[in-house]
């Protein structure tokens, strides 16, 4: 014991400081880290960009507008560009064999034009269901009965076998279906070599945004030969979006805090699809500050020192309006002292993600926060008329 | 020499002790609501509510369960005899884990039900694995081990099927983020009972100490001392573990304070004595605090606050195991 303590607790200390810092730039990577890794999620649009930019990388132009449409037809006899042609009677007829690029980047070529179709991602059943294709559809993903759009517009979808979920794959299942195609969501880019091996058609998609929901109805609009269908759904969003451009010109953007599925203390950044959802509403995200490309836990006093004018809850919220409005946390919230919250529809599809019907989620919104400029019964009226469009039922909204 | 250890002793205490209030205060105004002394002097209702209902209870939690998860630390070492027995040992913090999943799966993800989803699994863990020890006809302490294992590996897997049933866009993601800790959600009427039983776990261990030191040398010596071996292990295993139990049914699972806080005291006062235990709790506490401090505002959103204490407390420990004497 023969040692020098001040120097020693100098020393201590150094380390200390050295470990802090280390902390204060080590954390937040860790973090995200984790946070990706452990919770593996159905939702698109809410996918790590991490794992996007990772496979643009690895795939070059990979999901482009031009590749995704797949126009380079084997014989070359493809030019145009499927997803310009707004009007269905002058639609491209797909011709096959025809080599298409998946969201991943792979080259893909379809021999005929598919029979029989399985589908592991519910974007893309809902979105072959808005191209009519339902009654090709041989197997679809699982937990297909907890979402209601099946039952609404195809119930007998809800018969087919499963073919599992991004989490887990069911090979055998799907192969003993004998598809003509299969899509699966391109977080399952490890079963696709062995899905090709049994000898199956296999397009993998990744609808986490606006821009690659379009790509994908593209996509599949070549791969099912019914690109007319495809452009006018597509068109047919755009306008709705640019008509609520046109009535929140130069309107006060009021904030909005996005109260997310699992937890109220959790929200969506910047980078994450729902984002959008209140930009397009004429809204202004609190949580917009956020890199996080997941859902990210706030503090409450993080929410009392935002104190958003309006809380929406995200469609398949765990939790009530009424049980927010209760918090007594949050009593001198601007929207709960208004009585400004409110949860996105879930009645049909959950419109904060990429679904085909995704634009309601915005229109919704949009009469929620301006109903002066773009009242409830234009939303109603313009619901009624895409369901009623693209999936053949009246609904009850 | 005695003196010199004494000294010491009192030294680092009072260094840790001062550094636990530091951290509590600078705690108490850290955080994302602009808050300063001035507003709450100026009778701001807003700030002084924010400061009440949500900072202080945040700070309290963070100082009470970083000591009562040191001390429990130090503890576990003595009772099991190992340097890396910690909660797990007999199976706390899965079973807690398990609860916690079940009550957000089957109730919902509301932090009154979780808490105390968390707190009934993580005591019918400490109870299943204590009660099989005890039937055991070996009454060695390897007996709690093993069957801590087997508790420990049984709570797993009811929480892997718990997540396999959870939908992973919602329960799923409330089940990780819990295992991965945070303050986040603390407000001050969750706090109240937990501290309570933490109090009351901590009262016990300080009051058994010199036992908890017999039971940590050899079997048959203890009992030579006259000391009710099976007995006292299990009253003292169980009051440690209604002290952790209790910290993480509010907090998530913590990691590493158990086990670097104890550690940490020995080497800085090479001794194993009841100081080493108040040291363990101290440095445990400044260990969580800092930990949530960092949580809370390094990055616009809440981190997972077991990043921070695993970050803070690994390299510190590292320095004191390499410095020259190291492990005595």
């Amino acid at each position: 014991m023969k040692r020098k303590h001040a120097g020693s607790a100098l020393l201590l200390a150094a380390v200390l400081a050295l470990s802090l810092l280390l902390g204060a730039c080590g954390g937040k990577d860790g973090a995200d880290g984790a946070q990706k890794d452990t919770v593996e999620q159905d939702q698109p649009g809410t996918d790590a960009a991490g794992e996007k930019d990772a496979a643009l990388e690895e795939d070059g132009s990979a999901g482009t507008k031009k590749d995704a449409a797949g126009t380079e037809g084997e014989e070359g006899s493809q030019e145009e560009n499927p997803g310009d042609g707004s009007d269905p009677s002058a639609a491209p007829i797909t011709e096959y064999p025809i080599t298409v690029t998946d969201q991943l980047g792979r080259e893909v070529v379809i021999e005929k034009e598919p029979q029989t179709i399985v589908s592991g991602y519910y974007i893309s059943s809902s979105l072959l269901m808005a191209l009519g294709q339902q009654e090709k559809l041989v197997g679809i993903e699982a937990k297909a009965d907890k979402r209601p759009i099946y039952s609404l517009a195809a119930p007998k979808l809800l018969e087919l076998p499963s073919v599992g979920t991004a989490k887990e794959f069911d090979l055998e299942g799907c192969a003993a279906l004998a598809p003509d195609l299969v899509i699966v969501p391109a977080k399952l880019k490890e079963t696709i070599p062995a899905l090709e091996e049994l000898g199956l058609t296999v397009l993998a998609v990744k609808p986490e945004d606006r821009q690659l929901f379009t790509e994908l109805a593209q996509l599949l609009g070549v791969a099912t030969n019914t690109q007319g269908r495809a452009a006018a759904l597509i068109a047919n969003g755009e306008e709705e979006l640019a008509e609520l451009t046109r009535a929140l010109e130069g309107i006060e953007r009021p904030t909005v805090y996005l109260a997310g599925n699992s937890s109220f203390l959790s929200t969506a950044g910047e980078a994450m699809y729902q984002n959008s959802l209140i930009t397009q509403a004429g809204g202004t995200n609190v949580a917009a500050e956020l890199a996080d490309t997941y859902w990210a836990e706030i503090s409450y006093e993080q929410l009392l020192a935002w104190n958003p004018e309006y809380i929406i809850l995200a469609a398949e919220a765990d939790y009530t309006v009424e049980s927010v409005l209760a918090d007594e946390q949050l009593a001198e919230c601007a929207a709960v002292k208004n009585g400004h919250v409110y949860q996105i529809p879930g009645q049909i599809e959950a419109w904060d993600s990429p679904v085909p019907g995704s634009v309601m989620g915005s229109l919704w919104l949009t009469s929620v926060l301006h109903p002066e400029s773009y009242s409830p019964q234009q939303y109603q009226q313009a619901v009624t008329e895409f369901y009623e469009e693209y999936y053949g039922f009246v609904p009850e909204i | 020499m005695d003196s010199y250890r004494r000294y010491k002793r009192t030294g680092w205490l009072a260094a840790a002790i001062l550094l636990v209030i530091g951290a509590f205060i600078l705690s108490l105004f850290l955080g994302k609501y602009p808050l300063g002394l001035a507003d709450l002097l100026a009778g701001d209702t807003q700030a002084g509510k924010v400061f009440f209902t949500l900072r202080l209870p945040r700070t309290i939690m963070a100082v009470a369960g970083g000591f009562g998860l040191g001390a429990a630390g130090w503890v576990y070492q003595m009772v099991f005899r190992n340097p890396l027995a910690a909660p797990d040992v007999v199976g706390v913090s899965s079973g807690a884990s398990a609860g916690a999943a079940a009550a957000i799966l089957f109730l919902s993800a509301a932090p009154a039900l979780v808490t105390a989803g968390a707190f009934i699994g993580g005591l019918l863990a400490v109870l299943l694995a204590l009660g099989l020890s005890a039937l055991a006809p070996g009454k060695g302490h390897g007996t709690i081990v093993l069957a801590g294992v087997a508790v420990h590996s049984l709570a797993q897997t009811v929480l892997m099927f718990l997540k396999l049933a959870a939908d992973p866009e919602k329960e799923l993601a409330s089940i990780e983020y819990w295992i991965m800790g945070s303050l986040n959600a603390v407000t001050l009427t969750k706090i109240g009972v937990p501290l309570l039983v933490c109090a009351a776990g901590l009262v016990v261990l300080f009051l058994l100490y010199r036992q908890i030191q017999i039971l940590s040398v050899e079997e048959g010596e203890a009992r030579l001392l006259g000391v009710s071996v099976g007995r006292m292990r299990l009253l003292v295993l169980l009051a440690a573990t209604l002290v952790v139990t209790a910290v993480v049914s509010v907090t998530g699972l913590i990691s590493f304070v158990g086990l670097l806080a104890p550690h940490t005291a020995r080497l800085l006062i090479r001794e194993n004595g009841k100081t080493a235990l108040w040291l363990g709790g101290l440095v445990g506490s400044i260990l969580l605090c800092g930990a949530d401090m960092l949580a809370r505002s390094v990055a616009a959103a809440e981190l997972p606050v077991s990043i921070f204490t695993s970050l803070l407390g690994a390299p510190f420990l590292i320095y004191l195991m390499m410095r020259r004497g190291g492990w005595e």
